[in-house]
């Protein structure tokens, strides 16, 4: 954790991007369906990013668009699909099939325990539930010990310390307090252990409002912070919007019809093809779209069709 | 056959996931868990009523959801919660070895339970790659049981040859069974007990004391030993008292029918199976 108290963090996309550099450990925030940093993902593609080790727990669309988006060097992730909505990660796979992306897969309490190491300021932390697993073929790193106080076998790990968390985020104001609304999933451990934290907001609140709603995370743990609403889009943000299953059907089909079809129909039009963020939440349907996708509040039958709609 | 009340697979499959679930009990279901998730709710409605019930990903203590969604991390599984934690809590729970019952499944998964969700191949080299496990292999390690779950044990037939989800050995272990390679539960020091049922399309099995191979318990009323014999690559052990499963109440298949309006029970299921129908 790094310690920021710069009194205006507010920024560009565009200028919050350059804080990554090729090769970073990058955590990124949200998981599967929910408050992914997908706006923070685009600019990285457009800026041609390149060989970043992505880490985290369960993610879906985020880190399939970034192998598809060619700026992933390894993936240490726990599990990487569509879940039973769509399935199996078309780029995903690919990446990993065709040895484009290292492999490091991992398991969400070993993460979780890596990232507590590094909150903690400890240089690993000793597991028991790695032990039968082939998981530990992926991790070279990882050691085993005999406890000296019980004399059992333990497997030390070593404490996980990103070099960028990128979270997509409620609210935040300008000095960088945070609210999330739960579940937080990783998010405030990734935080935490990360070297620098870049998030991303729906809203901008003035300092005093925040300071009476109380922020989720202070503002001396945040590097930058982006206005950027329906940042998460097509993930869900709750209360704001509900996930755009129709656009992942899109992009489904996109990307399992192979690379040059994914490149020509996503990638050209959603993310090098668009000027802003702005642009891109016009192409993919714009006001009325953001109206559909927050009218789950409205009543439960509503919010049902938003899973069924394609 | 006594009134005709028409049951699906998918329906009676999530009532044999759910007997799996003790009352009092802590359970929590991973990601990509439909079945679990439908299960859980079911369990914690009907026999369960005293089970700490943590709603997934999302980590909600005793949620009320309205409907069961097709993600496991979408704001509906927070509905009519009692409270929030965070999911590392729910993993100090399970290290502490105070998780009682979690879920899992594989796309292989071995006569000792364990099972491969990462890839075929190797980590350097890989032909297949699967999803990966999620919480699965520390979890696997330190519930204190769960339970195996799969709806393709039934072999696909390619041209030349035959793929078998129950299979004599995994080609990668993500989730950790009776035995391994690297020795069984007692030497590895885990926590856990390891899988005690494995629900399946086919059957459902428990595992031998002795031997801690997989063992047929229960049949559905359209299968025999033979069905499973011709699907499985190993040999399971045969209970010797085999016996079709026990059918669920009609009051309990309409509940889950109310549960589960978008029907995420049959999201694993292979359109084929969807036809097999049991009465009532």
């Amino acid at each position: 954790m790094g310690i920021f108290v710069e009194r205006n963090k507010l920024t560009t996309l565009e200028e919050a991007a350059k804080i990554v550099k090729d090769g970073d450990i990058v955590a990124i925030g949200g998981g599967l369906c929910l408050r992914e940093p997908i706006a923070m993902l685009h600019e990285l593609i457009r800026q041609g990013r390149r060989n970043l080790h992505i880490v985290g727990t369960a993610h879906g669309f985020d880190v399939d668009l970034a192998c598809g988006g060619g700026i992933v060097g390894t993936v240490e992730e726990t599990h990487v699909s569509f879940e039973q909505d769509f399935g199996l990660a078309p780029n995903y796979r690919r990446a990993c099939e065709s040895g484009a992306v290292k492999i490091k897969e991992s398991c969400c309490n070993t993460i979780i325990n890596q990232l507590r190491a590094a909150e903690f300021g400890m240089p690993f932390v000793p597991m028991r539930s790695i032990k039968g697993s082939d998981e530990i073929r992926f991790h070279p790193e990882y050691k085993e010990f005999t406890d000296p106080f019980t004399g059992k076998r333990v497997i030390l790990v070593p404490a996980l310390e990103p070099d960028v968390a990128i979270i997509h985020v409620n609210k935040a104001d300008v000095h960088g307090n945070v609210k999330i609304e739960p579940p937080y999933v990783a998010d405030v451990l990734f935080m935490r252990a990360s070297k620098k934290v870049i998030v991303t907001a729906e809203e901008i609140l003035p300092e005093e409002e925040m300071k009476k709603i109380g922020p989720t995370i202070p503002y001396y743990e945040i590097t930058a912070v982006v206005h950027v609403p329906f940042g998460a889009h097509p993930t869900s943000c709750y209360p704001y919007y509900a996930y755009d299953r129709a656009h992942i059907a899109e992009y489904m089909r996109a990307a399992s019809a192979g690379p040059e079809v994914f490149k020509k129909n996503y990638l050209d039009k959603y993310i090098f093809g668009v000027k802003s963020h702005a642009d891109y939440i016009e192409r993919v349907g714009g006001e009325a779209k953001m109206q559909l996708l927050a009218s789950w509040k409205e009543s439960h039958e509503k919010w049902m069709e938003l899973f069924t709609y394609e | 056959m006594s009134n005709g009340f028409e049951v699906g697979i998918d329906e009676l499959f999530v009532v044999n996931v759910a007997r799996t679930i003790r009352d009092r009990s802590t359970v929590f279901h991973g990601v990509s868990s439909p079945i679990p998730m439908v299960a859980m709710y079911f369990a914690k409605l009907t026999h369960a009523k005293d089970m700490v019930y943590f709603g997934g990903v999302s980590s909600a203590v005793d949620p009320n959801p309205p409907f069961l969604p097709y993600t496991t991390n979408d704001w509906v599984m927070i509905q009519g919660r009692t409270a929030m934690v965070t999911v590392d809590k729910i993993f100090d729970l399970a290290q502490r070895g105070e998780l009682d019952r979690s879920f899992f499944s594989g796309a292989q998964i071995d006569k000792y339970g364990n099972q491969n969700v990462s890839l075929i191949g190797t980590p350097e080299k890989c032909k297949i790659k699967f999803p990966g496990g999620a919480g699965g292999c520390n979890l696997s390690a330190d519930c204190v049981n769960y339970t195996i779950w799969t709806t393709r044990h039934r072999v696909q037939r390619k041209k030349d040859r035959v793929i078998y989800t129950l299979v004599e050995k995994c080609d990668f272990i993500t989730n950790v069974g009776h035995v391994t390679p690297y020795g069984n539960r007692r030497d590895l020091d885990l926590v856990g007990n390891g899988p005690d049922w494995v629900v399946t399309e086919l059957g459902v099995f428990d595992f031998d004391p002795e031997t801690k191979v997989m063992r047929l318990r229960y049949l559905y009323p359209d299968t025999t030993v033979e069905t499973i014999l011709e699907n499985t690559e190993f040999r399971p052990v045969i209970h010797p008292d085999v016996r079709i499963m026990d059918m669920p109440t009609r009051e309990e298949i309409e509940l889950i029918r109310q549960i589960d309006p978008l029907k995420v029970r049959q999201l694993e299921f292979q359109p084929e199976e969807l036809k097999r129908k049991f009465y009532i």
